[in-house]
């Protein structure tokens, strides 16, 4: 499996750790601070706090596929509860924006509790081909039902996004809600891959057998792991909608969940922030490179594939083995 | 009366076209032990082998066999290229990110050299009609049905009679078993897996005078022959026919009395329920640590 190493925190003590931690988190919100205010392009700025949503996305599939060990391909239909969410609960109802996140939040979690109990028996490829299945129905149904989804051409024309004072319309206060809204995000998984629970995830994804052996209930920590990226990744959809301003069918289309997957893998899955990373390499590198989205596709379809195959940590582990290989270099002058 | 059995051929001429994607899907599932994701870019690359070689001239029935062997030689590559070094290891949710990606690649590749728009692919049964009994059976898809029909018997009669076709069972069934009873596995693998992808260029190719073709072509077909493949239960051959033949026929008549436009979602509801009551499949096997 993945994990032949863990991330190297075992051998630092505890004040060490958190004092180390705290220095990360204040160098994360420096750096989101200068960026809102040093980039004034509105384009620039807006397509990073998209790609904060995007990340959040991401984490949440990571939630599964570093967490338990199974590859989400159904994971874009909580993005799009979320989105619609956001879209019918304002556009149709009239509700204010974050009333109606919270009413898909709500509702992601209580679909991914149905969901996960009918396939979260199933492992492997036949779950990942049936949460994928699922999306599909989504599809259809999003199509079918116009009255409420407004059928193929999805929903636009909103009114201006706004959270209490805060005008996601204006890019700078997007950015720093979406990179605020990520940052906890963050943290709150930290918290949890340190939590009892985030061992017993751990231990589900490495052995179920073995975990069974020792008392965990593999089946309700998979529910659990499940039901808890539902909202994630609703939350990122609703983020969304701001950037995209439409909610069409599209977002239950595999391809959304593709794009998740991708920065995951990019970035590692055993690493809490590889996620991040990702995202932030497969939006950022294109635009700045200015490539066609399937170039994009194709490239980052192929580096997946030499990460699979030469470091399935994704390239967090390269970095791994290569501090490892210098580490070890360094020792060997030493002990001349 | 005329119109149920017109939708029941209708149905049946449909499931033929799933049962080659899908015997193909459950070979590698059995005897590699993947659920191949790239599968339906294989199938688009049968349609587009066949575009090729049409646009170049050639007849559209001597264009089938030779899309067939371009798929072979792309699907052998890829084998020994990618399946091969990446899949036998132990990392049981590396397989399905891989040949997702490879499926991705490729029809980003497909949409990169031929456009993103359909195009069509000649044939020379073209639109005629034929007539049994009072049912309309247009010429293209009588010769889809045959083509199918023999194939699949070719394949049933080459996996029962011959050796080779006796060792591929065999690794099926128990592949260290078959190991130890001195058959080359990893060949016997490759072996599956070329053929499995051969069968989807054969569908492409076959499917593309109707359906145009055009580069996600292929999700289409990979969500169908999984259902077909889950219906049937995962690595059983015989199951993948008669799941075919069903959610052919199922969808002939759901489309015929029902709505066109929920048609996508039966497939999965039948998948579903099959999971839920009876989760080996139709005609698989009970597997117990088998991902």
């Amino acid at each position: 499996m993945i994990d032949r190493k863990q991330v190297g925190v075992s051998d630092d003590n505890k004040s060490g750790r958190t004092a180390r931690e705290a220095a990360y988190i204040a160098c994360a919100i420096v750096v989101i601070a200068i960026f809102a205010y040093v980039f004034t392009d509105p384009f620039v700025v807006t397509l990073a706090g998209y790609t904060c949503a995007l990340a959040l996305f991401a984490l949440s599939i990571n939630i599964i596929l570093g967490g338990v060990g199974e590859v989400p391909l159904g994971q874009c239909l909580f993005f799009g509860v979320g989105a619609y969410g956001a879209a019918i609960g304002m556009g149709k109802v009239g509700l204010p924006f974050e009333l109606a996140v919270l009413i898909a939040l709500v509702l992601s979690v209580a679909l991914a509790a149905i969901i996960g109990v009918i396939t979260l028996r199933l492992t492997g490829a036949y779950f990942s081909i049936v949460s994928w299945g699922l999306t599909g129905v989504a599809m259809v149904a999003a199509t079918n039902l116009e009255e409420i989804t407004g059928g193929p051409l999805g929903l636009f024309g909103f009114p201006p996004i706004e959270i209490g004072p805060l005008q996601l319309s204006d890019p700078q206060t997007y950015f720093a809600v979406t990179a605020t809204i990520l940052l906890l995000t963050i943290l709150f998984l930290v918290a949890l891959r340190r939590s009892p629970f985030g061992a017993a995830m751990n231990s589900v994804r490495q052995n179920p057998h073995l975990a069974r052996s020792v008392g965990v209930d593999v089946a309700r920590v998979r529910l659990k792991a499940f039901m808890l990226s539902a909202p994630f990744a609703a939350l990122a959809g609703a983020l969304a909608v701001p950037y995209t301003q439409i909610v069409t069918p599209e977002v239950f289309s595999v391809a959304n969940t593709v794009d998740g997957l991708l920065m995951v893998l990019l970035g590692g899955a055993q690493l809490v922030v590889g996620p991040v990373i990702g995202a932030a390499m497969f939006t950022l590198i294109p635009q700045a490179m200015n490539l066609d989205p399937n170039v994009r596709i194709l490239v980052f379809s192929s580096i997946i594939i030499l990460i699979m195959m030469f470091a399935p940590g994704g390239l967090h582990q390269l970095g791994v083995a290569l501090r490892d290989w210098f580490g070890r270099k360094i020792d060997d002058d030493r002990s001349r | 009366m005329e119109l149920l059995a017109q939708t029941l051929v209708n149905g049946l001429v449909l499931g033929a076209g799933y049962a080659v994607i899908a015997v193909g899907l459950t070979l590698i599932f059995g005897i590699v032990g993947i659920a191949n994701f790239a599968h339906g870019a294989f199938f688009a690359m049968g349609g587009y082998a066949c575009y090729l070689l049409t646009s170049q001239g050639l007849n559209y029935l001597a264009a089938v066999p030779l899309s067939v062997l371009i798929v072979v030689i792309i699907g052998a590559l890829t084998e020994l290229i990618v399946i091969r070094r990446s899949l036998y290891g132990d990392s049981h949710h590396g397989s399905l990110i891989v040949t997702f990606a490879l499926g991705q690649a490729a029809v980003a590749g497909l949409i990169l050299v031929f456009g993103p728009d359909p195009l069509p692919v000649p044939s020379p049964l073209g639109q005629s009609t034929m007539r049994f009994f009072g049912i309309f059976v247009t010429s293209q898809r009588a010769f889809i049905f045959v083509c199918s029909v023999l194939v699949l018997g070719a394949l049933g009669l080459w996996l029962r009679l011959s050796i080779k076709g006796q060792q591929v069972v065999a690794v099926a069934q128990n592949a260290r078993g078959a190991l130890y009873s001195g058959i080359n596995v990893p060949w016997i693998r490759a072996l599956a897996f070329v053929l499995g992808v051969a069968a989807a260029g054969l569908a492409g190719a076959l499917l593309a005078p109707i359906s145009t073709i055009y580069p996600t072509m292929g999700y289409g077909a990979l969500i169908v022959g999984f259902t077909v493949v889950i219906l049937g239960g995962m690595g059983s051959i015989p199951g993948a026919m008669l799941g075919a033949l069903l959610i052919g026929v199922a969808n002939a008549l759901f489309e015929t009395y029902v709505s066109v436009s929920w048609t996508p979602a039966l497939g999965w509801a039948l998948v579903i329920a099959t999971l839920l009551f009876r989760p080996q499949g139709l005609l698989g096997r009970l597997q117990q640590h088998r991902h």
